[in-house]
């Protein structure tokens, strides 16, 4: 498994009544968490606004489809993946960087083994967007998924379609083209 | 004794500013460390579940039991 949360946690306030008590109890559980993959995956308030309620929406009409082989946050997951990158087969202007090869990275002069370190947390959000922007979207998800601890790496295999062993040595490229990108945000 | 009293509070004045000056940085061991702390930062907009509560009342209820299902599985 990953290593736990640090201050974080994936849990919102349930609704008052979102269709039935149960449905309420589990978006308050999982809104959090699809509702940032959405956002940082897709780079906009207002388009992972929309994205998170079709992906709950999706899921509330599909519920006796869910055979309760993974877990609901790993269905609603496969659902948000599917809906955001069909979003972005549309959009030919974004990510303009998302075909940078691995070799950039490898040279890259960042010291990624380093923790990150943030001196201003107000615009935060805004340097982890651009960072994450100029990944191609295989790294994007991969650490956004990973950053669920939730997940452990067998899960976030099976929802990007590799094995753990493969999800591993990709992360490990993923966190040092991230880390050369934060860099440049500073 | 007076001097003594005037350098420390100089001295805690200083330190006092320097302290506003220089915020402690804040270190995060990898991206998905930093990325778990935005996404604790990071509010749920609340119109999504009104939206998603409009949605829903538009539709039938789901089948009988589904969520037992659900519940059994959220913790696999």
């Amino acid at each position: 498994m990953n290593e736990p949360a640090t201050g974080c946690e994936f849990v919102a306030e349930p609704p008052a009544d979102l269709a039935s008590p149960e449905f309420a109890s589990l978006y308050a559980e999982n809104s959090r968490a699809i509702y940032y993959l959405a956002l940082r995956f897709l780079g906009d308030p207002q388009k992972a606004e929309d994205a998170t309620h079709d992906v709950f929406l999706k899921a509330f009409r599909k519920l006796d489809q869910f055979r309760g082989e993974a877990s609901f946050r790993t269905w609603l997951y496969r659902i948000a993946i599917n809906h955001c990158q069909n979003l972005c087969r549309s959009w030919q202007d974004r990510h303009v960087f998302s075909n940078v090869d691995d070799a950039v990275w490898e040279n890259a002069t960042a010291k990624t083994d380093s923790p990150l370190r943030v001196l201003e947390t107000k615009e935060l959000g805004q340097r982890i967007q651009k960072a994450l922007d100029g990944l191609s979207d295989e790294y994007r998800l991969l650490l956004l998924l990973v950053a669920d601890a939730e997940l452990s790496y067998e899960h976030v295999g099976a929802l990007v379609g590799q094995s753990p062993d493969a999800v591993r040595g990709k992360l490990h490229r993923a966190r040092k083209a991230f880390a050369v990108l934060f860099e440049k945000t500073a | 004794m007076k001097q003594q009293t005037k350098l420390s509070q100089e001295q805690q004045q200083h330190a006092a500013e320097h302290q506003t000056q220089q915020p402690a940085a804040r270190e995060f061991a990898n991206a998905e460390e930093l990325l778990r702390y935005d996404a604790a930062h990071t509010p749920v907009p609340p119109a999504i579940a009104q939206r998603l509560q409009k949605s829903t009342d538009e539709l039938p209820q789901p089948k009988a039991a589904w969520w037992k299902r659900l519940l059994g599985g959220t913790n696999s």
